[in-house]
């Protein structure tokens, strides 16, 4: 039996000069691709070609990205998936503005910049009564409103998901309030809560033992034939994943980063069948449409064969 | 020790996080407390994480019957630290994010403490855990390229790419201490000795942080190789550490994602993480963090020595020190 309904993502690694297969790689792939003009486009052929939506860092590049697919016929229409934060922006503003504390004031300064009442409001609660659950909201609110204006109203935000770095911090120091707030704040902004893990099966097995619902939560996690970045084993996530219905699965590095060929890629995640969604990266056009073509025949089968 | 290691952890920045999570989740260790100077960390440490203590000075760590403290400040605070947790009688187990110190005759000093206390020391080079590195090595000591006859040692990142001045360098520690220990580091646990010598090549004087810096250095066998390390190196969007061997019947390179093996006639093979079973029981920043933290406990729990100990960080320092002089 698969998951009711089966979709396809294209996701922003490349875009930003990511390779998780080698550095090397990702120099070698040239300048192209980190125009956000040119990855616009890579994203509107993913979508003629079966991606229903994007999932992506929220950074400056993305939200150029957005803003320049929306003006695309395929764009305005399509799924959104941000992971925030941009892990590696903030550890870089950490590194440039001397750590932590610097990198907080100059988010608080962000917040003000953007005039987002909302967020503003919780960001000076949370300071105020130092409120992390506050603090947390002020941030995703924060966060979607940048989201919003880049993309327009005819993207539907489906699921804000928290960065694996949050995600898995939390789950390791049993931070129950960081899911409970996510998911509060995700409910009041009528979307999906999110969490991006690399530890599905910990991340799976604490929310059954702190009873929380799966239901309404979307969890992005790699899968993969060879078990790449699946911890603690390939076996322990697909068993993880029976116990995960109701929640939105999505597969992540499912090539492998990039050392996996596709068809192979495309067998495994396909024969998982509590997957609900797949994203994949691409760098060039040929790969948008193998990619897409492929994951939407093989993945997502016609309407009438699901059940 | 049958019951759960008490563990703190000095400094909430990245590698305090990183550090806490990790021990976390780990079975059998209990972060028991946080110790960051930042009154907004802490008050909101305290609410975050509201099971563990948190304090603002290393002297609040007393009495707390703590098993082992990581120290994961900014490194020209190390020394002090260290050196508060042994003579207060705080902690005899200690873990330092590298640099051990930020001079040689400092560090000289943590190792005499250290020792005196008799307890597990360690120095956050986690290189050491990668399993790209550790292939590579397998590989030299195998003979899988012949006689070693030169290497090649390198840490570069993008960090500071286009970024005038340094101003905001001088808490770092220096290039050479901050990214270019790894790869001396490295070097030192591929060969066991090393020597610095006078690079035939001029490099830029140290005095400007955001310029690459390069010198020799020798190994006690006579190999001769060359160490560089750079901040400001375009396309390294994550700092990245390598080291190359030319031997007499090929050449083995490692980085933090692949070990490739070239033979003689130019045959090259590659082995990227995915074929190395690069697993780890819980995955945060990358599997070799879990597998330095996991190694400390284990020689806690054990009473061993890591091999990456104060008295190998030591080594690096004194390294360091040497280059430095010849490059002032």
């Amino acid at each position: 039996m698969t998951a009711d309904h089966r979709f396809v993502l294209v996701g922003d690694n490349s875009f930003h000069g990511i390779s998780h297969l080698s550095q090397e790689k990702a120099r070698t792939r040239g300048e192209g691709v980190l125009d956000p003009g040119n990855a616009a486009g890579l994203v509107q052929l993913a979508l003629e070609n079966g991606a229903e939506g994007f999932m992506f860092s929220v950074s400056p590049t993305t939200l150029a990205i957005l803003r320049a697919t929306r003006r695309r016929p395929s764009g305005s229409s399509m799924d959104l998936y941000p992971i925030v934060p941009y892990a590696y922006e903030y550890v870089s503003k950490s590194t440039r503005s001397g750590g932590i504390t610097g990198m907080a004031k100059s988010f608080m300064a962000e917040t003000l910049r953007s005039w987002n009442i909302a967020a503003i409001w919780k960001s000076a609660a949370g300071v105020l009564t130092t409120s992390p659950p506050d603090l947390l909201e002020a941030y995703v609110r924060y966060e979607v409103s940048r989201v919003r204006s880049a993309a327009g109203g005819g993207a539907a935000m489906r699921s804000m998901l928290l960065h694996e770095v949050v995600t898995d911090m939390a789950l390791a120091l049993d931070l129950k309030w960081v899911f409970e707030a996510h998911l509060k704040c995700s409910r009041r902004l009528k979307m999906s809560a999110g969490f991006e893990t690399r530890n599905f099966s910990s991340l799976v097995n604490k929310l059954r033992d702190w009873q929380m619902p799966m239901e309404g939560l979307t969890i992005a996690a790699p899968f993969n034939s060879v078990g790449f970045l699946m911890t603690p084993s390939k076996e322990e996530c697909e068993r993880a994943l029976a116990h995960a219905r109701g929640a939105t699965v999505i597969a992540m590095s499912v090539l492998a980063a990039g050392y996996l060929k596709l068809p192979e890629a495309v067998e495994y995640v396909s024969g998982l069948p509590h997957l609900s969604g797949v994203v994949a990266g691409i760098s060039n056009e040929s790969q948008a449409v193998e990619t897409f073509g492929s994951l939407s025949k093989r993945f997502r089968p016609p309407k009438t064969e699901r059940v | 020790m049958a019951n759960d290691i008490r563990a703190a952890v000095i400094g909430l920045g990245k590698m305090g996080l990183l550090h806490a999570s990790t021990l976390g989740a780990m079975g059998g260790v209990k972060v028991v407390a946080l110790c960051e100077k930042s009154r907004f960390l802490t008050r909101f440490a305290r609410k975050a994480v509201p099971s563990v203590t948190v304090v603002e000075e290393v002297s609040q760590l007393a009495g707390k019957g703590l098993d082992v403290v990581f120290v994961t400040t900014p490194i020209p605070s190390h020394t002090p630290i260290v050196r508060q947790l042994y003579l207060e009688g705080i902690a005899s187990n200690v873990f330092s994010e590298k640099t051990l110190s930020s001079n040689h005759s400092d560090s000289l000093e943590l190792c005499s403490l250290a020792e005196r206390a008799s307890g597990v020391t360690m120095v956050g080079y986690q290189r050491r855990f990668g399993v790209t590195f550790a292939k590579a090595r397998e590989l030299l000591h195998e003979g899988s390229i012949g006689e070693a006859e030169s290497f090649e040692a390198h840490a570069f990142s993008s960090d500071f790419a286009g970024v005038e001045g340094g101003d905001m360098l001088t808490g770092r520690g220096g290039v050479l201490r901050d990214l270019g220990s790894h790869a001396i580091d490295m070097a030192l646990w591929f060969f066991g000795d090393l020597t610095p010598v006078r690079s035939t090549a001029p490099s830029p004087s140290s005095s400007v942080p955001t310029l690459p810096m390069t010198f020799g250095a020798r190994t006690a066998g006579g190999l001769e190789g060359e160490i560089k390390a750079s901040w400001s190196v375009k396309g390294y969007r994550m700092a990245e550490i390598g080291i190359s061997v030319k031997g007499s019947r090929g050449m083995v390179s490692a980085s933090d994602d692949m070990v490739v093996l070239t033979s003689a006639d130019g045959a090259t093979k590659r082995f990227y993480r995915q074929d190395l079973h690069d697993d780890v029981p819980f995955l945060l920043g990358g599997p070799e963090y879990f597998r330095q933290d996991a190694e400390m406990i284990r020689c806690l729990r054990e009473g061993t020595s890591p091999e990456d100990s104060f008295l190998s960080a030591s080594r690096v320092d004194g390294i360091i020190d040497a280059a430095e002089s010849f490059l002032k």
